[in-house]
C-alpha cells in the first residue's frame, strides 16, 4: 500500500517528522517497507519559454521552436504538439533527462532539423492524463526553474506492509485513521453528497442478488450525460501517488475513491447493459456451466461454476470484484454510467482471482474484506466526483440491494484478562482511550476497579478482524506499545527441561562420526525418480516411493528413499570443483509408503561417504586412498562410541555397491544397514571418481542398542604373554571365522586376538592366504607359566586348524 | 727399570690413549687394552707374584693407584664422549618446526546443526524439552489446527508441496491431497498439545519445505526452530523477556531487541522480533537495508482458537509460540551471502564451521 504524505496530511494532522512517523507505524504493526521521496524523477525538466514557433520545412505537423530554458542560449526543439503559441511557458526536458515513461532525451534530428530537448505534455511527465498537447504553464512561471519545484511535485510516499487482518488500512483514509489512533490526532473520513437531478435511478436500473452469502450488498448509482476526458492534474497526481496510471477522468475517479476509501468501484457503460423490463437488469450470481466472458484485457475466460458474476439477461458482464467485461467497458463514447459499489465474499473473490491468475487492486481489497456498510458512501462520493469532473448529472436515489444488514459487533473486554494476558498493569482509562481512538465505542460495563471492570466494546464493521476479546487485547498492546510491556520470564513450576535419551544418543552418534573425521552434510530430502534405476534400488515388497504432486522440478519429484544419491552427488560436486578429499556424514530421514497409506514411513538414517584420502600432509608420507576399510573403521568408532559390542558385518551384495567390497551391517544379529564401495557404474552415472566408500544405517536400532555407560573392567595386574600364529587357509575362509575359532578355542586364558597380517604369494600356495594373528594370553589371578601358555596355545592351534581346515605356516 | 717405573710409564701411556679416544668405541678399546683381562696393567700385576714380600706392598699400592686413576680417567672421558654423542644425536634429529603437523582432522557439524544445537542449549537451560515430528504431515496439523483459513494462500499448491495420498479416499484440500511437506514445525506443537497436558515448554527444530526457487535468500528446504510454552499465567511479558534473552544469547549482549506488532493466524497478539544490526550497530547499512534492524523471528500469544483444536482450556492456560529460521540466523550471524551454500555440501564450506 502506497500512501502519499501530502494526501495523508489532508486527512490527519500529523506533525511528526517522517522518520518518527515511520518508527511509530513500524512499532504499532504497520510496517513501513520503504520511504520514497518523489518528484526528483523529473530532474532535468525545467520551465521553458517558447520564443519562436515556425513550421518544420519538411513536415506539416511538426513545429520548430526556440525555447529559453534560462541557459545562455535558447534551445532549438522540434515539437509535434499543436496546442501552443510562441510566448507560452511549457515544461521542457533537456538533453539527458529520463522521463517517468523511461524515455531518455537525446540530441536528435527530426526530419533533418536538429532538436535539443523536448517540450512535454502532462502525460509524459506523469502529472496528468492529458496527452493531447503540451502542458501550458501560467504566464508567470519562472523560466529555468526545475519543474518539480515549480509544480510542487516533491512528496514522500510510504510503502506500507498491510497485514492480511487489516483490510481497513488498504486506503489512505483508513491509514489516516490508524495514524490518528497511534498519534492521538483526529482524522477525518471524506464523504460527498451528490447533487441529484433528472429521472430517479429506480426507473432505469434493477439489481438482484442470487446468493447474499457471496454478495452481501450491491449499491449502484446512475450518472447521465458524462463526457469522458482527461483527469485534472490533482486527480492524476493522487492516483499516481498510489502507483496507478492516469487513464481518464472516469477510471481515475473510481481508482481515486478506491485508494481513498478502500471501496473498489466499477463503472459500466449503461447503454451496453441489456435491459429487462425496460431497465438495466443486473443479477449477481455464480456462473452456469459453459459460460464465458471476454474481460477488459481482451481475454476470453472460461468460467468455473462457482465464479461470482455480474450478469444481465444476456449473460455475464463482469467477474465480480476481479475484472470488468470488455463489452460493458466505459469508452470515449459512453454517455451514461452505471457505477457499482458492492461487497463480495473474500473467499469467492480469492478463488476466482487465483484460478484465473488475475490480481487487481480491487480483487486484493475484496479478498481481505470490504466494509459492507461503506459501499453506499463510496458510491455517493464517486458519483458526485463524476458529475463534477465529467460534466454529468447524478440520477436521484441509489440502488441498494442489502438483504441482511451487517450490524456492528459487540464484545466484552475484561480488564483482568487484558492485564493477565499482557503481563501489564493498564487502567480502564488507557484501554478505553486506545479503543476509542481506533474508532470503537467503549462503555464501561459491570465490575469495579481496573481489574474487575468489564468493558462493553462496539466494533464497527470496517474492522472485521476484531471478533473476540483477544483481538481487542491485541489492539491494546499494539497501540500501547509492546516496548512498554515489562519483560519477564515464565515462572512455571512443573517443568523439566533437557534432551531425552534418544536425542542425546543421536547427538553422540554425530559426535563419534565427527571424531572419526567426517563432516556433516545436509542434502536434499528430495530424490530424482531416475535415481531408482541409476543405483538399482529395489523397494521392499509392497513398498513405494513417496511422490510429490507439485515438485519444484522432475529431478526432485520424490522424497528420498536413501541418502546415497545425495551423498554421491555431493562427492561428485566436490570433485568437480577440485576438492578430492571428501568425508561426509548425514543424519536425516528417508521415506517409503505403500498402497493404502496416508502418511508414509519416515525413518532416520546415519550415512556417510568417503573419497580421496584422510589428509594430505604430502611432505611426510603419502596417504592411501580411502576404501572399504576406512568406512568400516568409521563404523567401528561409531559403534564403540555408542557402546555397542554386538555388531558385525558380513559380505552381502547391494546393486549400488561393488560386489566383493560390500557388506551388510548387523547389530545384535539384525541387519541395520550396509557399507561398501560404490559400484563403478553408479559412479559413472553421477560423474564421481572412485573409490567412494559409503554406508547407511538405520538410526533407530543403533540408538536403541546404545548403552549409556560401560561397566568398569579391571586393569590387569599380571603380565601377559604374546604368541603369534600364522595360519594358511582357503580364500573362501573369512578372517572373522578364523578369529572366532581362535576365540572359542582359547578359553579363559586367551585375553585377545588381533589380526595383523594377510599374506598371499611366495610360500603360500595359490588360492590360499596366510592370516597372521597375535594372541595375548593372561591369567586373571596369576602370572602364567611357560608351560601353561604353551599348552593353551597348542590347543588353539589344534582346534583352529581342524575347524577351518587350515595349517600352521612354518 | 723397576716395576714401579713400568707402572708409571703405563699410566702415562694410558692417559694419552684415553685422551686420544675419539668416541666411546675407541675408549672401550683403550679400556680393554689397559684394564682388560689381557690388558697391560693386568699383565704387570701378574708379574707381582715374582716380587719379594718386601717389595710387594709398595708395588701393589702403586698399581692400585694406577688402576684407580685410569678408571677415573676413563669414566671422565666416557662422560665427555657420551655427552658429545648425545649432542651430536640431538643435532642430527633437529627438524624444521614450521613443517605442517600430522593429524587426522576431526570432522565438523553442519553450520545449521550447530546453530540449532546452540539454540537448543539456550532453551534447555530455560527448562524446555525438544519435540520432534515427521516432515511429511497432514494438512490438519500443518494448517487447520493452527487456525489457518481454508482459502489461505499458503495452502495453495503454488506455496506448499503436496504428497500423493495412497489411501484412495476422496481428498478435499487443494483439490488433491491432504498430505503435505510441513511448511513449519508447528505441527509438532499441535501433536504435543494433543498428547501432553500443560505445562508444556518445548522447542521444535526441524526441516520444513516451501515451494520457493532456490536463490541467495530462499531454499525450498530449510530449517525452522519453533517454541511453545503453555502454562498457567503465561503473559506477553514472558514472551518478550524470553525472546530478548534468547536473541542476546545468540547474537551478543550488546544487541538491542524489539518486538513489532504483526499478524499470524495462530497467535494473538502477534509480533515480529528485530535485532539491532550487527554490522552498523543500528545506524542503517546494506545488511539491514538501512533500517538498523534485522528481522529474525515471529512470535505471539497462542490464539485461543488453537487451544480449541487441542482441547486446552484457554481461560485456565495461556501460552506463547515463536519461530525462527536457522538458515537466516546463521546467515546473519556469519554474514553468509547465499543460502545455497547450506545445501551444496562443499567441503570448503563445511570445514569452516
Amino acid at each position: 500500500m502506497l500512501v502519499s504524505m501530502k494526501w495523508l496530511r489532508e486527512l490527519v494532522a500529523v506533525d511528526l517528522p517522517v522518520p518518527e512517523l515511520v518508527d511509530l507505524l513500524d512499532m504499532t504493526g504497520t510496517k513501513v517497507e520503504a520511504v520514497e521521496v518523489t518528484g526528483n524523477a523529473l530532474e532535468g525538466v525545467v520551465v521553458g519559454h517558447i520564443l519562436t514557433k515556425d513550421r518544420h520545412p519538411d513536415a506539416e505537423t511538426l513545429w520548430v521552436t526556440t525555447v529559453d530554458v534560462g541557459a545562455a542560449e535558447p534551445l532549438q526543439i522540434v515539437c509535434g504538439a499543436q496546442n501552443f503559441d510562441a510566448g507560452d511557458k511549457v515544461p521542457v526536458a533537456v538533453v539527458g533527462t529520463t522521463l517517468p515513461n523511461g524515455m531518455t532525451i537525446k540530441k536528435a534530428k527530426l526530419r533533418g532539423v536538429a532538436s535539443e530537448g523536448m517540450n512535454c505534455s502532462a502525460t509524459e511527465l506523469g502529472v496528468g492524463g492529458d496527452a493531447s498537447g503540451l502542458l501550458i504553464l501560467p504566464a508567470d512561471a519562472p523560466v529555468g526553474e526545475p519543474f518539480s519545484l515549480y509544480w510542487d511535485l516533491a512528496d514522500t510516499v510510504l510503502e506500507l506492509e498491510i497485514t492480511p487482518n487489516r483490510p481497513d488500512c488498504l486506503s489512505v483514509a483508513g491509514v489516516a485513521r490508524e495514524v490518528g489512533a497511534v498519534t492521538g490526532k483526529p482524522a477525518s473520513w471524506p464523504g460527498s453528497t451528490p447533487d441529484e437531478s433528472g429521472a430517479p435511478v429506480a426507473g432505469s436500473v434493477t439489481v438482484r442478488i442470487d446468493d447474499p452469502d457471496l454478495c452481501p450488498r450491491y449499491t449502484a448509482r446512475l450518472i447521465r450525460g458524462v463526457k469522458i476526458g482527461p483527469s485534472p492534474e490533482w486527480l492524476a497526481r493522487k492516483v499516481a501517488s498510489c502507483g496507478a496510471r492516469s487513464i481518464s477522468n472516469i477510471v481515475d475517479i473510481t481508482n481515486y475513491v478506491m485508494f481513498e476509501l478502500g471501496q473498489p468501484l466499477h463503472a459500466f457503460d449503461l447503454a451496453t447493459i441489456a435491459p429487462g423490463g425496460g431497465r438495466a437488469d443486473i443479477t449477481v450470481r455464480t456462473a452456469k456451466p459453459g459460460e464465458r466472458l471476454t474481460t477488459l484485457d481482451g481475454a476470453v475466460r472460461q468460467l468455473a461454476e462457482d465464479t461470482l458474476l455480474i450478469t444481465d439477461p444476456t449473460g455475464p458482464i463482469a467477474l465480480a470484484g476481479v475484472m470488468g467485461g470488455d463489452a460493458t467497458e466505459v469508452t470515449d463514447s459512453t454517455v451514461d454510467i452505471l457505477l457499482e459499489s458492492a461487497c463480495f465474499d473474500p473467499a469467492s473473490i480469492s478463488r476466482t482471482s487465483r484460478r484465473l491468475g488475475l490480481f487487481s487492486e480491487a480483487s486484493q481489497r475484496f479478498e481481505r474484506g470490504v466494509d459492507p456498510n461503506g459501499c453506499a458512501a463510496a458510491c455517493d462520493r464517486a458519483a458526485q466526483l463524476i458529475a463534477q469532473l465529467g460534466g454529468g448529472t447524478v440520477a436521484p436515489g441509489i440502488v441498494d440491494t442489502y438483504p441482511e444488514i451487517v450490524p456492528p459487533r459487540k464484545l466484552a473486554l475484561r480488564m483482568v484478562r487484558v492485564n493477565g494476558i499482557l503481563g501489564a498493569d493498564l487502567d480502564v482509562g488507557t484501554v478505553a482511550g486506545i479503543l476509542t481512538r481506533l474508532g470503537l465505542t467503549v462503555t464501561t460495563g459491570s465490575g469495579d476497579g481496573d481489574d474487575g471492570a468489564v468493558l462493553s466494546v462496539t466494533v464497527p464493521t470496517f474492522r472485521p478482524d476484531l471478533e473476540r476479546e483477544i483481538d481487542l487485547i491485541e489492539e491494546v498492546v499494539r497501540v500501547h506499545g509492546m516496548e512498554n510491556v515489562p519483560s519477564t520470564l515464565p515462572g512455571g513450576r512443573g517443568r523439566i527441561g533437557g534432551l531425552i535419551p534418544q536425542q542425546r544418543r543421536r547427538a553422540r552418534a554425530g559426535a563419534a562420526l565427527r571424531a572419526a573425521g567426517l563432516n556433516e552434510a545436509i542434502t536434499w530430502s528430495f530424490s530424482d525418480p531416475a535415481d531408482v534405476e541409476r543405483i538399482g534400488w529395489t523397494f521392499g515388497p509392497g513398498e513405494l516411493p513417496v511422490e510429490l504432486l507439485n515438485p519444484m522440478s522432475e529431478e526432485q519429484a520424490l522424497m528420498r528413499f536413501t541418502t546415497l544419491p545425495g551423498l554421491v552427488r555431493a562427492v561428485a560436486n566436490n570433485q568437480r570443483k577440485g576438492v578430492v578429499d571428501v568425508h561426509l556424514y548425514e543424519i536425516g530421514s528417508v521415506w517409503w509408503t505403500a498402497e493404502g497409506r496416508k502418511l508414509p514411513k519416515e525413518r532416520e538414517v546415519l550415512s556417510g561417504a568417503l573419497a580421496g584420502s584422510w589428509d594430505r600432509p604430502g611432505w611426510l608420507d603419502t596417504e592411501p586412498m580411502l576404501d572399504f576399510f576406512d568406512g568400516k573403521g568409521v563404523l567401528t568408532s561409531l559403534m564403540e562410541a555408542m557402546g555397542i559390542e554386538r555388531w558385525r558385518v558380513h559380505a552381502a551384495d547391494r546393486a549400488w555397491l561393488q560386489a566383493g567390497r560390500s557388506a551388510e551391517v548387523l547389530v545384535g544379529g539384525d541387519v541395520v544397514g550396509w557399507l561398501g564401495e560404490v559400484h563403478p557404474k553408479v559412479l559413472d552415472a553421477y560423474e564421481a571418481t572412485g573409490p567412494v566408500t559409503v554406508f547407511e544405517l538405520f538410526a533407530a536400532p543403533i540408538i536403541k542398542a546404545a548403552r549409556e555407560a560401560q561397566p568398569f573392567a579391571d586393569i590387569p595386574r599380571h603380565p601377559s604373554v604374546k604368541v603369534d600364529m600364522a595360519i594358511v587357509v582357503g580364500e573362501d575362509i573369512v578372517a572373522e571365522r578364523v578369529e572366532r575359532a581362535i576365540t572359542s578355542a582359547g578359553g579363559t586364558l586367551l585375553e585377545s586376538v588381533r589380526l595383523f597380517d594377510v599374506y598371499r604369494g611366495k610360500g603360500v600356495e595359490a588360492g590360499k592366504k596366510s592370516l597372521a594373528f597375535s594372541l595375548t594370553y593372561r591369567g586373571e589371578d596369576r602370572t602364567l607359566t611357560d608351560e601353561e601358555v604353551a599348552s593353551a596355545h597348542d590347543k588353539v592351534v589344534r582346534k583352529v586348524t581342524a575347524a577351518v581346515g587350515g595349517e600352521l605356516r612354518g | 727399570m723397576s716395576i714401579v717405573d713400568d707402572l708409571q710409564q703405563l699410566r702415562a701411556d694410558a692417559a694419552t690413549a684415553i685422551a686420544g679416544a675419539e668416541d666411546l668405541a675407541q675408549l672401550d678399546v683403550v679400556r680393554v687394552a689397559y684394564l682388560g683381562k689381557k690388558g697391560s696393567l693386568t699383565s704387570v700385576l701378574r708379574g707381582l707374584g715374582a716380587l719379594s714380600a718386601e717389595e710387594r706392598p709398595a708395588v701393589g699400592k702403586v698399581s692400585n693407584e694406577v688402576r684407580q686413576a685410569l678408571e677415573a680417567a676413563i669414566d671422565l672421558r666416557r662422560a665427555d664422549l657420551s655427552s658429545a654423542a648425545l649432542d651430536a644425536r640431538v643435532l642430527a634429529e633437529a627438524v624444521d618446526v614450521t613443517l605442517p603437523g600430522r593429524r587426522r582432522a576431526p570432522g565438523t557439524s553442519h553450520l545449521i546443526t550447530r546453530t540449532v544445537d546452540e539454540i537448543v542449549e539456550i532453551f534447555t537451560g530455560l527448562g524446555y524439552k525438544v519435540a520432534e515430528g515427521p516432515d511429511v504431515e497432514l494438512d490438519y496439523y500443518n494448517f487447520t489446527a493452527l487456525n489457518t483459513p481454508a482459502d489461505h494462500p499458503a495452502r495453495t499448491p503454488s506455496d506448499t508441496f503436496y504428497v500423493r495420498d495412497l489411501t484412495g479416499e476422496a481428498t478435499a484440500v487443494a483439490g488433491e491431497s491432504d498430505v503435505l511437506l510441513r511448511t513449519q514445525t508447528s505441527p509438532v506443537q499441535v501433536r504435543t498439545m494433543e498428547s501432553t497436558k500443560p505445562p508444556i515448554y518445548i522447542l521444535s527444530p526441524g526441516k520444513v519445505y516451501r515451494r520457493d526457487i532456490a536463490d541467495p535468500s530462499h531454499l525450498p528446504q530449510f530449517t525452522q526452530i519453533e517454541g511453545l510454552v503453555i502454562d498457567e499465567g503465561i503473559t506477553f511479558g514472558d514472551l518478550k523477556g524470553t525472546l530478548e534473552h534468547v536473541c542476546r544469547e545468540i547474537f551478543g549482549p550488546e544487541r538491542k531487541v524489539r518486538l513489532r506488532p504483526h499478524f499470524f493466524p495462530f497467535t494473538e497478539p502477534s509480533a515480529e522480533v528485530d535485532v539491532s544490526c550487527g554490522m552498523c550497530g543500528g545506524g542503517g547499512c546494506r545488511m539491514c537495508k538501512g533500517s538498523g534492524w534485522l528481522e529474525i523471528l515471529g512470535c505471539g500469544m497462542v490464539d485461543p482458537n488453537v487451544f480449541g483444536y487441542v482441547g486446552i482450556d484457554p481461560e485456565r492456560y495461556s501460552g506463547f509460540a515463536f519461530g525462527m529460521g536457522a538458515e537466516r540466523i546463521a546467515a546473519l550471524k556469519y554474514d553468509i551471502p547465499d543460502l545455497r551454500h547450506f545445501i551444496e555440501s562443499d567441503m570448503r564450506f563445511l570445514r569452516q564451521f
